[in-house]
């Protein structure tokens, strides 16, 4: 009886896969399912001013997730979690269909700038520059709105991008202000990239970009970008060698009663080189005025402005495309606060797994 | 005022009869060979311009703005497919804001359709393998027979897409498929001595040829694709090599000689430069010269009468 008991459900358990797939498959298809992608950094650091843990720490963990909706639209979305938090960074439709013209809408990655268009596993170095977080957001200006942009018939790439956002108010991650709620108030972008072909190997890129709307004072309220990068790859050695040469101001601002008030501004002009197929160094200079960042504070502790000037040396370690480990050195000098100056090492590591869409040139 | 009217029309009507008669059909492609086939089978009718050059790393071209440029006006995209070209694609082809080369529209074509792969893997695919191709080896344009096939697709394609010109579409990809056969029979006699003979490729991109002219892969440079030899690994194949006898390695001019020729002078062979791609060597022009030189250098390198670098 026992034997039999054991047979019968031996069967029930053998034929189960089968029947699970005569019934969904009819009705249930994975095949259509997105490209699913994860990427996860970790870092250390260790800097005297800072009052702060030590040891390696979890960054964020970002799942991609793309895939073609129809013949009209490609959807892509990136969601980070972080330890605090689970941002939905990226959520985006993007049109297939349209001659020269690529409509973007949903929760954007705002084309301004250059390295605000970055994700964070992307960033050339550990610290995004401290410019970055006083003007348009460390990691760009994130928003809900709609892209259009134009590839223009000119010879050379020619693309430029208009945008309307959503009206929101400045927050932790985002220092600009466009929360007024007048009825009238659409936030707007403006970008013009220009980018040629130098020789073979080099190319170079120059980029300006706009970003306004009205405060929730009702005053207007701007960030202003200019880019120009010179990129390096020899062909026959696309994946040994190369150099990267950037350099990017921004500015935010307001316009009160007539006259406009510049309130942070700064830039930085970086050098990458890759020595090889897994090796690559980078150093970059800096300087933010008016401008807040972590170590910039009073004698209570509390967050304040200044002019900061900074200095950050990398080297990279890249196993495989999947794969980085950094080490990188900064020294920064402040003309306020209390910590005139600040010395920190990082270490940081990226992994990579599933489908991970190419980073633009 | 009206010799200026005059002198402007002049002008204009000059700038008119300057510009080149128009393709009918103009075809981008991912990699050059495929640009060779096309412009074979289109003739007159077709330009065709390949984004990836023949001396550069298909696996790693940069996506630069300038590739999408260059297609904003296609009517037709080839790509290799296979996800060779899958790192720079994805953001090349969105990015040139052309709905008529975009995939699942009429004139994206993906060449590898119809080809027979090889290596496509049977169990699961782990990146602990390094960075393998799901879908199986995407180096099929080193048989010369996958070729004809490429061939007589796109003869299908600009068919369809300029049925007016479709005879000659047809014949053509037949005198491309006749002119192939013939080749190969040469192609085959010159390699016929070193068949069983074994390689060592740079990259597992080779095996399409191995398995055309009767080779072996003993091994290769890279330990893993896409990773990099060590000095360790560099010596343990020399040695393996050595023992079993094996003289040749190959690499194309966009892999690390260096280390193609540190594997060849500690196992006491020749490591020859070849090209994968048309284009890739001076000499190389279409598909049919770089098979032609391809023959040559690895047939003078297996004979140990020529050769690279010892």
């Amino acid at each position: 009886m026992k034997l039999r008991t054991f047979a019968c459900l031996s069967a029930a358990l053998v034929c189960i896969p089968a029947l699970a797939t005569a019934q969904t498959s009819p009705m249930f298809s994975n095949l259509a399912n997105p490209a699913i992608g994860m990427n996860a950094l970790f870092s250390g650091q260790g800097a005297h001013n800072l009052d702060g843990a030590y040891g390696l720490q979890f960054d964020e963990a970002e799942i991609s997730l793309i895939s073609v909706v129809d013949p009209y639209w490609t959807f892509a979305g990136n969601i980070v979690f972080a330890p605090e938090e689970v941002d939905p960074e990226e959520v985006w439709v993007r049109s297939t269909s349209i001659p020269s013209l690529q409509l973007k809408l949903g929760k954007l990655r705002g084309t301004f700038g250059k390295h605000g268009l970055l994700h964070t596993h992307a960033f050339p170095f550990v610290q995004a520059p401290i410019v970055m977080a006083n003007t348009i957001g460390e990691e760009g200006f994130k928003d809900a709105g709609a892209e259009a942009a134009w590839l223009t018939p000119l010879p050379w790439f020619s693309e430029l991008t208009g945008g309307v956002y959503q009206a929101i108010p400045a927050d932790g991650g985002q220092p600009l202000d466009f929360g007024s709620t007048q009825h009238d108030n659409v936030p707007f972008l403006g970008h013009f990239k220009n980018q040629f072909d130098l020789n073979d190997a080099t190319t170079l890129e120059i980029g300006q970009s706009l970003l306004q709307g009205r405060g929730t004072d009702e005053h207007r309220h701007a960030a202003y970008g200019a880019d120009v990068t010179v990129r390096n790859v020899p062909p026959r050695s696309s994946n040994q060698h190369g150099w990267i040469l950037q350099s990017e101001y921004l500015q935010k601002g307001s316009r009160a009663g007539g006259s406009y008030a510049r309130e942070q501004d700064g830039g930085y002009a970086s050098f990458q080189y890759r020595l090889s197929q897994v090796w690559w160094v980078g150093i970059r200079g800096e300087q933010a005025r008016k401008s807040f960042t972590d170590f910039l504070v009073d004698d209570t502790g509390a967050s304040i402005a200044g002019k900061v000037n900074r200095g950050s040396v990398n080297v990279g370690w890249t196993p495989s495309e999947f794969s980085f480990v950094r080490l990188e050195y900064s020294h920064s000098k402040a003309d306020a606060g209390v910590h005139p100056t600040d010395d920190r090492l990082m270490i940081q590591m990226s992994y990579t797994i599933g489908y991970h869409p190419a980073h633009a040139y | 005022m009206k010799s200026l009217i005059r002198f402007a029309l002049a002008l204009g009507l000059g700038a008119l009869a300057a510009v080149p008669a128009f393709a009918d059909l103009k075809v981008a492609t991912s990699l050059t060979d495929l640009a060779s086939v096309a412009q074979f089978v289109g003739g007159k009718h077709v330009t065709a311009q390949s984004l990836c050059r023949g001396y550069e790393d298909p696996h790693f071209v940069p996506a630069k703005p300038r590739l999408m440029k260059a297609i904003q006006h296609a009517d037709v995209f080839v790509s290799v497919g296979l996800e060779l070209d899958s790192g720079w694609l994805p953001l090349v082809l969105p990015g040139s804001r052309n709905p008529k080369i975009q995939p699942g529209a009429k004139g994206f074509v993906d060449a590898s359709e119809g080809v027979h792969v090889l290596e496509k893997p049977t169990a699961g695919v782990s990146r602990a393998a390094g960075d393998v191709h799901p879908l199986g080896n995407p180096h099929y344009y080193l048989d010369p027979k996958n070729l004809e096939v490429v061939a007589d697709h796109l003869a299908e394609v600009f068919s369809r897409l300029d049925p007016a010109n479709a005879a000659e579409y047809s014949a053509n990809a037949k005198a491309f498929d006749e002119k192939m056969e013939a080749s190969l029979e040469k192609w085959e006699t010159a390699m016929a001595p070193y068949k069983g003979a074994a390689i060592v490729p740079y990259h597992k991109n080779f095996i399409y040829f191995i398995d055309r002219f009767g080779l072996k892969e003993f091994g290769n440079v890279e330990p893993k694709p896409g990773i990099p030899p060590s000095p360790h690994y560099i010596n343990d194949l020399a040695e393996a090599m050595k023992k079993s006898g094996v003289k040749v390695v190959e690499y194309q001019p966009y892999y690390n000689a260096d280390a193609s020729n540190q594997v060849a002078k500690r196992a006491g062979g020749v490591s020859v430069e070849v090209a994968s791609e048309v284009g890739g060597m001076p000499g190389t022009d279409d598909v049919f010269s770089k098979f032609d030189v391809l023959v040559s250098s690895l047939a003078g390198a297996l004979s140990g009468k020529s050769g690279g670098q010892r």
